[in-house]
């Protein structure tokens, strides 16, 4: 597949662009981080490209890699007909400083796009107008599509009723449940200091 | 170091080793059912079949086939190359080998393949191995096409019963002969052989006698079909809602590493398998072991209780502290336990030595038992070496001794770990004494009138070390959770030790790791 | 008695005055699945809105990576329900892509004449329910009646009316019904007529226009700018179809218009869809000329295709094919890809990433009316407070899809 647009950001943009892929023919660049917005700002405004549309703008948590998260920007220009990827890998192994410049000055449709991927990820934007929760409400804690944010977990804003014999209000009772996948089942380490019945008075002082 | 070529790919060798040795050492796998690393080499299976190409200057090993040609609409001669079994053929220096890269190969493949699953029975539903079945996954990967047979297969006995623990399928075997192998070479009990000829094949037992050498789950854990299936677990799991924890067995002082299979949605726990660790077990564990895993859920203490009554853990650990500081140190024996981690009884050495003052440390555990010069240890304790290296110098009693004090009137009130009484006979000997404060897991000998009992985790419900009769100090991994009020023993202690006013300076497995410092460090062991 | 301000310029009037903050709360008739609309109005004028939405999420793209491929297909059908044909087909063709397979030629006739179906159920859905809201209940009747002669083919076809999951990676579950082409045809005929019909009530009717007219125009660049694809860009005079600058299926081998609007307002919104409909007939009509009466339907490949139940029951490689994908999943090689398909939105894509195993990693779905609803805050202010109703009608936001 011709790598046309690679090739492009590569000769404007040197030492940016720290891999390059086209699988099944969606041409990729992976950036580095500092220079996402700068990239950005050309691929908008210089000719050759005229990226006019930001058309998707999301993030993937790969808790393996370091850094770990990967937020991920499609591209669509109206008048050429082509579409880039543009990645950039951002954030420590915890999860922490996840950060990277917003795009909302560049494309209207980065503002919720990157509200989504900030709700989702906990990946902040910066220079973002309005950076809040937008699928989610606000009292919400976490970030659900993080790897270590369990499944099965589920945070009612009005507390359940304590019934008894109801074995069916967690998502599913004890022998039901998807077996595949990644996550599974949240372990309880028992290696827990803040156990209170052993320990009177709670930690240490 | 010699090499050879593999696909393209450089593969070092130990001189001596085969193809197959050599590219499983290098993490590349060749299918194979009838190999085995570690059981000699039967070649039955032709699965591993690969090309290898002629030296230079020698002519190609051929053979003239005929086969189909749509075009002609007839058969034609042809030449193929002769494929060498990848796990007989030894390595040589610069030797060059084709596999996936040789058309001749991947229709080897597809053909053994087949052949195989000609007189299978459709059993997938019912049968045990499925999810971990060699068949399966070979077929997706090296044929993925139907048989072209069209009669009826053969049928054999189903479900015959080979002894105490396994079942036998004569349909489902391939007759890859691992399991007569690995009573011979390894249980040194040549018990299985092969009877009849071409597709009747089916493994059989030596007449007058059943399977029931110690090691005969083996069987059932080599064989790469659903042939043989452990009469323990058949029916009892699938095997895709089982999650693997890293373990180490309890069953004696070999301490032969295990997996321990559990569904992490109900926190069951369904069978061991072996893990391979070239140092202690290499592949390898004995019935004993491979069925010791029900003993998280038997006979376990899972409630506190004080003076034969239940109590909550916090009253009952309250209870333990005002009964250990009533109690006068010159006569207070403290009972270790080599069943239990080297963290739970660093815990109780911190608590008798360093918060109670106690100065007489008597060693508990199981009777010693029948061992064989395969696997099996005669100490049927994981940790007794753990507990002695703890003690280091201070002096470490057996239980008789412990008796003799006891009946001597010098030990009145007992702080124990664990509930076994070693070599004694039984308890009684030891009825001049109080238990004052019990911390097991599993019901025992020396908990018939405990003053305060406390229940802790066993194995499998916490992480702990456990070092074996070489040395080798290993780590078992938490898998399922505590059942009842269980807590590890190490933090129901650590708890009695913050009542008396002595925090021993650990709250977590972390810290007291920590403090542990090299003791607990594990030597080598693999992963 | 004189009014109080005859003689008074309303500039000199100091009547207090602050803007009101209402909440066009979730749960209301007007606010299409549920999204919350705060504006805050000055007399009639709103001068600032906040469009608050994710009362629907019900976390798809988390459910997504605990199960296999395959179990994908439920979750897409209930993005865009109104729909769901085109989100399976969308979702089947971005693993194909993947896997580097194509279905075969019956099999795409089928996809197409069952996308399109479920095109003109979404627009006549949207523009039914727009009239409803602005007063007219009989057209909105009526073209919920041709709605359920669209959905009675589809259930004969799939086994249900909504959320069919008929797709599979590699064909569909099941090979065209017998009756299929016969019925198909007879359908689209009573629903042009039942079309035509609301056209003559609806668009001579001056309260109509006048309330369409001109209400909540957008321009091209700002849509652009904000993402927006399907109806609601072509409205402002934007061709961007994908089924026509990116073919995929036959859409290259069919002929059919690209409608395009003038103003970007309501009422453009509202004919587009019109329009669409009766293109979406036409591409119905000429698949069905095309699609062939026999042949295979799923792709010939043992790895991602069941095999037929009788050889499931009998042979022991049709245990074990059916035995590994179900269990295990298709297993898709690793690797991500972007694949986008015209559904009834816009461009509806999917960006996957597969680690190999049978369990997808990652499954974003690109919502065309996530985009579209971000814009309705610039749609909407500067219009007064009863124009919210056609606004948010015309862009067709459905919740399933905007909040997965």
């Amino acid at each position: 597949m011709a790598k046309v647009l690679i090739e492009l950001v590569r000769q404007h943009f040197p030492g940016a662009v720290l891999e390059a892929h086209a699988q099944h023919g969606d041409e990729t660049i992976v950036v580095d981080p500092p220079r996402w917005h700068e990239v950005a700002t050309w691929l908008r405004s210089a000719a050759p490209a005229s990226m006019d549309m930001l058309s998707d703008l999301t993030a993937v948590d790969y808790p393996d890699r370091d850094p770990r998260f990967e937020i991920v920007a499609h591209f669509y220009s109206l008048t050429r007909g082509h579409r880039l990827r543009m990645k950039a890998r951002v954030g420590a192994r915890d999860g922490t400083g996840a950060r990277i410049r917003s795009l909302a000055d560049l494309w209207g449709s980065a503002n919720w796009l990157e509200r989504e991927a900030w709700d989702m990820f906990g990946v902040v934007f910066d220079g973002h107008p309005d950076l809040r929760r937008i699928l989610l409400y606000p009292e919400f804690e976490g970030h659900p599509l993080r790897k270590d944010y369990d499944a099965q977990r589920i945070q009612p804003l009005i507390e359940y009723r304590d019934v008894p014999d109801i074995d069916k209000v967690a998502p599913f009772g004890p022998h039901e449940g998807m077996s595949f996948g990644r996550q599974t089942h949240a372990r309880r380490a028992s290696d827990d200091g803040a156990d209170t019945e052993v320990f009177p008075g709670g930690e240490p002082s | 170091m010699p090499t050879f070529k593999l696909d393209d790919r450089e593969i070092p060798f130990e001189p001596g080793e085969t193809i197959i040795q050599a590219a499983h050492r290098a993490g590349i796998e060749i299918p194979h059912y009838c190999w085995h690393p570690g059981l000699s080499v039967a070649a039955n299976c032709r699965m591993c079949l690969v090309e290898v190409l002629p030296p230079p200057g020698r002519p190609a090993l051929s053979l003239a086939v005929m086969s189909w040609d749509e075009s002609q609409g007839a058969y034609v001669d042809q030449k193929k190359p002769k494929l060498q079994p990848a796990c007989q053929q030894g390595a040589a220096d610069g030797m060059e080998v084709r596999a996936e890269t040789s058309p001749h190969v991947l229709r080897a493949r597809s053909s053994v393949q087949e052949l195989l699953l000609l007189n299978h029975p459709v059993d997938c539903p019912i049968c045990d191995q499925a999810g971990e079945c060699r068949l399966q996954d070979y077929w997706l990967e090296h044929q993925s096409s139907s048989k072209r047979m069209r009669d009826e297969p053969v049928h054999k006995p189903k479900a015959v019963s080979f002894g105490p623990t396994i079942v036998y399928d004569a349909e489902r075997c391939i007759v890859c002969t691992r399991c007569v192998r690995f009573s011979a070479e390894v249980a040194k009990d040549p018990v299985l052989s092969v009877r009849q000829r071409g597709n009747l094949n089916e493994i059989t037992v030596a007449p007058g006698r059943s399977l029931d050498h110690p090691y005969s789950l083996m069987t059932e854990y080599v064989c790469p079909v659903g042939a043989l299936t452990a009469k323990d677990f058949r029916f009892k799991a699938r095997v895709w809602f089982l999650r693997s924890a890293k373990t180490v067995c309890q069953g004696c002082a070999t301490g032969c590493n295990a997996f321990l299979d559990h569904d992490p949605r109900t926190g069951a726990v369904y069978r061991h398998r072996p893990r391979e660790n070239a140092a202690v077990n290499r592949y390898w564990m004995c019935d004993e072991g491979m069925l010791d895993y029900r003993r998280i859920d038997e006979r376990r203490i899972t409630a506190a209780a004080v003076s034969g009554e239940a109590s909550t853990l916090g009253s009952a650990l309250d209870r333990a502290a005002v009964v250990l500081r009533e109690a006068p140190r010159d006569r207070l024996g403290v009972v270790l336990s080599a069943q239990h981690s080297t963290e739970d009884n660093f815990a109780l050495l911190g608590l008798a030595r360093d918060v109670l003052g106690a100065t007489s440390f008597f060693l508990g555990g199981r009777p010693a038992g029948q061992g064989d010069d395969v696997l099996r240890d005669a100490d049927k304790n994981p940790n007794t070496r753990g507990v002695r290296e703890l003690l280091g110098a201070t002096p470490l009693g057996t239980m008789p001794e412990l008796a003799a004090k006891v009946a001597a009137g010098a030990i009145t009130e007992l702080l124990v770990l664990g509930a076994d009484v070693g070599e004694l006979p039984d308890a009684s000997a030891l009825s001049g004494a109080r238990v004052a404060v019990a911390v097991a897991s599993a019901e025992g000998p020396l908990l018939s009138r405990p003053y305060v009992l406390l229940p802790a985790t066993g194995y499998g419900e916490a992480d702990g070390t456990y070092v074996n009769r070489a040395g080798l100090a290993q780590h078992s991994e938490e898998a399922v959770p505590a059942r009842g009020d269980a807590r590890p023993a190490w933090k129901l202690l650590a708890g009695i030790a913050a009542r008396l006013g002595k925090d021993l300076g650990y709250r977590k497995l972390t810290e007291l790791r920590g403090a542990l410092g090299g003791a607990a460090a594990p030597a080598g062991a693999a992963e | 008695m004189e009014p109080l301000d005859r003689d008074l310029d309303h500039s000199e009037l100091e009547l207090p005055a602050e803007p009101m903050m209402l909440d066009m709360g979730p749960a209301h008739p007007c606010m299409h699945g549920t999204v919350r609309t705060v504006v805050e109005l000055t007399g009639e004028r709103i001068v600032r809105a906040d469009v608050q939405v994710g009362y629907l999420h019900r976390g798809f793209e988390k459910m997504c990576e605990r199960g296999t491929w395959t179990q994908v297909f439920p979750y897409v059908d209930r993005a865009n329900y109104i729909s769901p044909m085109l989100n399976n087909v969308g979702f089947a063709l971005a693993c194909e892509k993947m896997l580097g397979i194509e279905v075969p030629e019956r099999c795409q006739w089928y996809r197409m004449a069952l996308g399109e179906l479920a095109r003109i159920s979404d627009h006549l859905t949207c523009d039914g329910a727009m009239a409803m809201e602005l007063g007219a209940f009989t057209p909105f009747l009526w073209m919920v009646k041709a709605r359920e002669m669209v959905w009675e083919v589809l259930e004969e076809e799939t086994g249900a009316r909504l959320t069919h999951s008929f797709g599979r990676v590699g064909g569909m579950a099941h090979p065209p019904t017998d009756g299929f082409k016969e019925t198909t045809r007879a359908t689209l005929d009573q629903v042009l007529k039942v079309v035509e019909e609301c056209e003559r009530l609806l668009l001579g009717n001056r309260i109509f226009l006048d309330r369409l007219e001109g209400v909540g125009p957008i321009t091209a660049a700002d849509a652009i700018s904000l993402g927006w694809t399907g109806p609601c860009l072509r409205a402002c005079g934007v061709p961007y179809d994908v089924r026509k600058a990116h073919p995929y299926l036959r859409y290259a081998e069919v002929d059919f218009d690209v409608p395009v609007g003038v103003h970007g307002d309501s009422l453009d919104r509202f004919l587009v869809r019109l329009a669409e409909l009766r293109q979406s007939a036409r591409i119905i009509r000429q698949a069905l000329d095309r699609m062939a009466d026999s042949g295979p339907v799923n792709v010939d490949d043992p790895r991602v295709v069941l095999p037929p139940k009788e050889e499931v029951y009998s042979t022991i490689e049709g245990t074990i094919r059916h035995f590994k994908i179900v269990m295990e999943g298709l297993k898709i090689p690793a690797g991500e890809v972007y694949s986008y398909t015209e559904a009834g939105n816009g461009e509806l894509g999917f960006y996957l990433v597969s680690d190999g195993s049978g369990t997808p990693y990652r499954v974003r779905i690109r919502p065309p009316c996530f985009l579209i609803t971000s814009g309705l805050e610039r749609v909407i202010t500067g219009q007064m407070i009863a124009d919210v109703v056609p606004c948010f009608g015309s862009l067709n936001m459905i919740g399933g899809e905007c909040d997965r």
